[in-house]
């Protein structure tokens, strides 16, 4: 993602009260005060070249491929328009719970430069009392940023940011901006793992492995040691740690849109090529989606779950295109694999049942899977309902000489229906 | 303003029928002509007081307020407010802090709704918070704001946002609640947990907040009423941050210190409007004392037949009743009495229901509802009911036992005779010390001024915890006041446990924590059981709090709700779950709990100089003066101790009969917890002088220590379940103690003012007992003689007298002190620093040194 970062002014001396202090900082971090427009803050900035590797690719593929899906992005981003520039956004807080006593003390944020180079700004809270100047150096860095992407940043970092903001009562200007929380495309495409944190899936998904990473719930414990001593060690891994998450979010957002540009032929399992028939339909592309839930359907002959949930989706989807023998094969489908809900059962049956009676017009079917889903459900309003149906296509049957003609194998066989029969 | 406009239109309706049923019921229970007679202490109905009509006084509005709410007001009914409203109004517009105590159904909520309302129309963005001590109450009152705004907006076309905001308020609708909300309808534990800590959120309300509302004030004492002041000492610390400072406007029921208590909970300086102008319908109230069965062993006719027999006089002549019980367990078993005697028809809606604590909401909805629409014509309830809930207009309170003190009897009362019309107010004494005391001198209620509402926002304990909640909020500055204890110290403390950081000027919050969500502001801890009945389908028909969670759902024991016994099958206490059945029993069960105080540190002791010094203050100086002038015998004590309890089994009793029919062993994990006590020592030498067997003596201190916590919590002037008591099990004939504990973590306040009362307990106890008619003891002043000894009553009294004969001989040698500890120790927090107390302690010396 080329594009043209706000460049801040050059280097500035910070009055500190502990110089030396103020000097370790810079040794420490290797970081360096710099001024916006009035307010000042402690900045660490770091490039990872395009020839450095994260996880299986080298940063400079990464950003290609960031950069080849970006027009996508408005997908992964639940259909809210996102546009470039992007910026990856990552807090390290003194704790979990929210509230005015838990602040962002450290605001990474990261992005790809023209050359492909994934670059890190990191602000930090060198003492409580400047936060204030950090927070008006936060908002120059994000003014002309066209989308915030961040992981569970929505329900997170943004909250935590946005009471920062009013405690000073400060404008969060992020709330005007998309912002694409990877977590949730994350739960959609690869969710089906045991956890979906950030370091489970940049290692399944992008193969990166951190060695010696600070535990996150030891992240708050480290800045507090700084806060009292004021000796910054504790903080360098804080810093590498925010720094790998920002690098593994946008690997990972890279991996989502390339799913989404390439379509299912580049998913790599049925649960990728599910979720991106999830994507497709919610953006109003139905036949790419009937493609991927397709794939995902082949793909799936060991995964019932990912199977009945690609059927489920598919039917109504074909039904909508008129292709309802299509769709009633699906509900067929799902109706034989094997430890299938009662609630899916019933709605398969209940659509085979409408199907049969309107489409097909063979009641004999519709008769049976009426029964059948009279076996799936319990409730007594979905019972009435069903006694409603049977009554009529019991009346249908009179009316109708071919009753049970068009009967064919298919159809579940029950007893009750070869006796009328 | 609903109620308000109900309550003029039945002055107008005839009620001579519902008069004479009324006349009628009470001419059983006392015959003869009704108004004032002597009181009679001796006799079953020991007084009558007529208190009298009173007509409706009226004012017009103060000038100023907008004629849009002027005009809905009186789209509503309400076109000149009552005196007292018109008073309140005038001081809220006025900006000045009031507190309006007047009775129940007397227009209260005018007092707040209109000057409230007022600054919203004048003022867009204004912005007030309401507190009720309970989420029902707020609830309740929501229906009548809306109401009032729907007629503005209406009429007026100003949209005005009235929403409650508490634990049932669904997450996604909060954010939409702190945009749109003019009016926010809360409870001190959600601010304290759910809206302070996230000040920032609500920037909008604390910058423009106008009014602060607390409804109920008189409910916040004790505990609760200490955490309250600490949340609102939270709440002004944030809108000096964002530059706002609201006018207090308190609604109380009548206790004797309604300023005071108001002061004291938002350190303002209050006005007060305490001259009702509502109309008033004449009331009686009448005093019972059941009859003496038994002369020798003091005996009187169970007070909850009585209260069933007289409830019964009045639910048989159609008036609708309120039966107010002491107990969850006296409650279910009044409910159960009653609904014997007033079976409904089948299949129709149940016309004798029960109310308490521990229902679920929607059940307790249901009533109050049956209660309005009539459906309901009696209910048996705990105080659960005492608090303003909208129940409409009963026609009789009866209540079985004397409510504890003079305001809640008032209260009680007073949820008869909401409307105009004649009412009628019946209290029946049990054999309790307290309950025989009031009853024989009626005029210690009628003509006292009811309690103090005590609080001690600077307990520690509960200091602390603030103090916590308020650096997380926002930093204190280094000369920052917080309370009377200096926050500095406390804050240097909590430095060193790594919660703040001193940085130049500001103390910095450096921990992950969420304070607020450790500290509850009604009791220790949140944990509750929850009742699960396996009868059929599984499924939860009530809880109980933690604390009393063994007592009441040990495996075997009756759980009775509405009248319908449970047994308790199995009791899963790691999950806080008790699984129940439906059973048939003619009995119910009692739990016996053995309690166990241990001393961890006397922080002062009777012998102490502070004590000496006002023994030698006092010319005159015989035992009994010494003690008036609460300098009491040796033995007294206050300190920290470790109260250990654990239910050991439990008694079957017959309903009706109140036969003992059974019994059982248990075995519970034992409850803990550390607070503070006041405790009397018996010395060896004066249990040597007793010439009586171990036996006896036992009983003698066991006696004692029942007349000691009916005179202490007359003293202290608290509920039953505030303190608590224990004696020393160490076998005779070695010292004896009894202890007197605050029944709650840390303590609140009750244990120090007993210390320093020790004479005038001792004194008092040996009145009580003194003065008893009964031969050997009786429930009215050592205990009923089955449960001590044949002795117990005399050896108490020795004991007494050897203690006092003692005082009045130290009094005589003056000189005789010894060095108690330091007065200052009595505030040494050792659990300020509960991860390692011995360390707390050492540091906080160092500290004073330094």
């Amino acid at each position: 993602m080329g594009t043209a970062r706000p460049r801040s002014t050059s280097p500035v001396s910070h009055a500190v009260s502990d110089v030396r202090t103020d000097r370790d900082l810079k040794r420490v971090l290797r970081g360096e005060w710099r001024s916006w427009s009035g307010a000042s803050c402690f900045v660490v900035e770091r490039r990872q070249e395009p020839s450095a590797r994260h996880g299986r690719d080298p940063v400079g593929t990464i950003a290609a491929r960031f950069a080849e899906g970006s027009a996508g992005a408005a997908l992964i981003a639940g259909g809210r328009p996102a546009r470039p520039p992007f910026l990856f956004l990552d807090l390290e807080t003194t704790g979990l719970s929210g509230g005015a006593g838990t602040h962002a003390f450290l605001v990474g944020c990261g992005w790809f430069d023209v050359n492909g180079a994934f670059v890190t700004r990191q602000f930090l809270l060198t003492r409580y009392a400047d936060e204030r100047e950090l927070l008006a150096a936060v908002t120059e860095e994000i003014a002309t940023v066209g989308a915030l992407v961040s992981f569970n940043g929505k329900s997170f970092d943004a909250p935590v940011l946005e009471t920062r903001y009013s405690f000073h009562r400060l404008e969060w200007i992020g709330a005007s901006l998309p912002h694409i929380d990877v977590l949730h495309p994350a739960r959609r495409f690869w969710g089906m793992r045991e956890s979906c944190s950030l370091t489970v899936l940049e290692s399944e998904i992008l193969g990166a492995r951190r060695v010696d990473d600070v535990p996150g719930f030891e992240i708050p414990g480290r800045y507090f040691q700084f806060v009292r001593s004021g000796d910054a060690r504790p903080l360098v891994d804080v810093l590498e740690h925010n720094r790998l998450d920002l690098l593994s979010l946008a690997g990972l957002t890279a991996r989502l849109l390339e799913l989404v540009r390439l379509g299912p032929g580049s998913a790599r399992d049925a649960g990728e090529a599910l979720a991106l028939g999830a994507v497709y339909a919610r953006a109003g592309l139905p036949a790419r989606a009937r493609e991927a839930y397709t794939t995902a359907i082949a793909a799936s002959t060991r995964l019932p779950a990912v199977r009945i949930e690609a059927l489920r989706a598919l039917a109504p989807l074909l039904r909508r295109d008129r292709r309802y023998d299509q769709a009633a094969a699906c509900w067929q489908l799902l109706v034989s694999v094997r430890g299938c809900p009662a609630h899916i059962v019933r709605e398969a049956t209940e659509a085979l049942a409408i199907h049969h009676e309107h489409r097909v017009r063979d009641f004999a079917a519709a008769k049976a899977f009426a029964l059948r889903s009279l076996d799936a459900g319990e409730h007594a309003r979905w019972t009435e309902a069903v006694r409603h149906r049977l009554a009529r296509i019991q009346k249908k049957m009179g009316k109708s000489e071919v009753s049970g003609l068009k009967f064919d194998g298919e159809s579940p066989q029950t007893p009750n229906l070869r006796l009328e029969t | 303003m609903a109620d308000l406009a109900a309550l003029r239109s039945s002055v107008l309706a005839p009620r001579s029928g519902q008069d004479q049923a009324l006349d009628a019921a009470l001419e059983r229970l006392a015959p003869g002509r009704l108004p004032d007679r002597p009181d009679t202490p001796d006799l079953h109905v020991t007084s009558v007081r007529r208190l009298p009509a009173q007509a409706a006084q009226c004012a017009p509005f103060p000038a100023g307020l907008d004629p849009r709410l002027l005009g809905a007001l009186e789209a509503r009914g309400v076109t000149r407010p009552y005196t007292h409203q018109a008073e309140a109004i005038a001081h809220a517009l006025g900006g000045r802090h009031v507190v309006v105590t007047t009775p129940t159904a007397s227009g209260k909520t005018l007092c707040y709704n209109a000057p409230v309302l007022n600054s919203i129309l004048r003022d867009r963005s204004s912005r007030a918070l309401y507190l009720f001590p309970t989420k029902a109450l707020a609830q309740d009152q929501l229906a009548e704001l809306q109401a009032t705004c729907e007629t503005i907006a209406a009429k007026a076309g100003e949209e005005i946002g009235v929403f409650t905001y508490d634990g049932d308020t669904p997450q996604d609708a909060r954010r939409t609640i702190r945009g749109r909300a003019h009016v926010v309808l809360s409870n001190p534990d959600m601010v304290h947990a759910g809206i302070l800590p996230h000040h920032p959120r609500w920037a909008k309300l604390f910058e423009n907040l106008r009014y602060v509302i607390i409804d109920e004030l008189h409910a916040y004492r004790g505990v609760f009423g200490s955490h309250l002041c600490n949340v609102l000492r939270r709440l002004g610390r944030i809108c000096r941050h964002y530059g706002s400072s609201p006018v207090f406007v308190c609604s109380s029921a009548t206790i004797a210190n309604p300023r005071e208590l108001a002061e004291r909970l938002t350190e303002q300086s209050f006005e007060v409007v305490e001259e009702s102008g509502a109309p008033r319908g004449e009331k009686c109230f009448v005093f019972v004392n059941p009859p003496v069965v038994n002369r020798q062993l003091g005996i009187r006719r169970s007070y909850l037949s009585e209260t069933r027999r007289i409830a019964s006089e009045f639910l048989k002549r159609g008036l609708q009743t309120i039966v107010f019980a002491q107990s969850r367990l006296s409650t279910e078993i009044l409910t159960t009495y009653l609904k014997d005697d007033f079976a409904g028809i089948p299949g129709g809606p149940e016309p004798i229901r029960g109310y308490r604590g521990g229902y679920l909401p929607h059940r307790r909805r249901e009533i109050e509802k049956g209660l309005r629409d009539g459906s309901v014509r009696g209910v048996v309830a705990t105080n659960a009911l005492e608090l303003g809930i909208d129940i409409g207009a009963l026609d009789v309170s009866v209540m079985a036992g004397y409510p504890g003190t003079i305001a809640a009897t008032w209260q009680r009362a007073g949820r008869a005779g909401r409307r105009s019309g004649r009412s009628a107010a019946v209290m029946v004494a049990s054999s309790a010390p307290l309950d025989q005391f009031v009853v024989r001198n009626p005029s210690y209620f009628f003509d006292a001024s009811p309690e103090h509402a005590l609080i001690d926002p600077d307990n520690l304990h509960i200091l602390v915890d603030h103090v916590k909640c308020a650096a997380f909020e926002l930093p204190f500055t280094t000369t920052e006041v917080f309370g009377k204890h200096d926050v500095q110290e406390i804050l240097g403390a909590l430095d060193e446990q790594g919660l703040v950081h001193l940085i130049d000027t500001q103390w910095a919050w450096t921990n992950e924590s969420y304070p607020a969500d450790a500290v509850s502001l009604r009791s220790v801890s949140s944990d509750n059981f929850v009742v699960v009945d396996t009868t059929d389908e599984a499924r939860v028909i009530g809880e109980t709090d933690f604390t009393s969670g063994p007592a009441t759902l040990h495996p075997k024991a009756i759980y009775i709700v509405e009248g319908k016994p449970y047994q308790v099958e199995r009791l899963d206490f790691e999950g806080r779950k008790a699984f129940v059945r439906e059973i048939d029993c003619d009995y119910y069960t009692d739990a016996i709990t053995y309690t166990k105080v241990t001393v961890l540190d006397t922080f002062a002791n009777g012998s102490d100089t502070e004590l000496r010094r006002s023994v030698l203050d006092t010319p005159e100086c015989d035992g009994a003066r010494a003690s008036a002038a609460g300098v009491g015998p040796r033995g007294s004590n206050h300190g920290e101790v470790r109260v250990v309890s654990r239910v050991v089994g439990f008694k079957k009793i017959k309903f009706y009969t109140n036969e003992n029919v059974g019994s059982g062993e248990l075995d519970l994990p034992e409850q803990q917890m550390h607070t503070t006590s006041y405790w009397l020592t018996i010395p060896a030498s004066v249990m040597g002088q007793l010439p009586l067997a171990p036996d006896d003596r036992r009983d003698g201190v066991v006696g004692l220590s029942f007349a000691m916590r009916q005179v202490a919590q007359l003293l202290l002037m608290c509920d039953r379940h505030d303190i608590g008591i224990s004696i020393d099990s160490e076998p005779a004939p070695l010292s004896a103690r009894i202890f007197i504990y605050d029944n709650y973590p840390g303590g609140i306040g009750f244990s120090e003012p007993l210390f320093r009362m020790h004479g005038e307990l001792v004194t008092a106890t040996r009145r009580l007992i003194a003065e008893c008619e009964c031969e050997n003891g009786c429930p009215g002043c050592v205990g009923p003689i089955g449960s001590t000894g044949p002795l117990a009553k005399s050896a108490a009294l020795r004991i007494l007298d050897l203690l006092l004969a003692d005082a009045a001989a130290r009094c005589r040698v003056p000189g005789e002190s010894r060095h108690g500890r330091a007065a200052s120790r009595r505030r040494a927090p050792c659990w300020l620093l509960r991860r390692s107390p011995t360390r707390r302690a050492s540091s906080i010396v160092t500290r004073k040194a330094a």
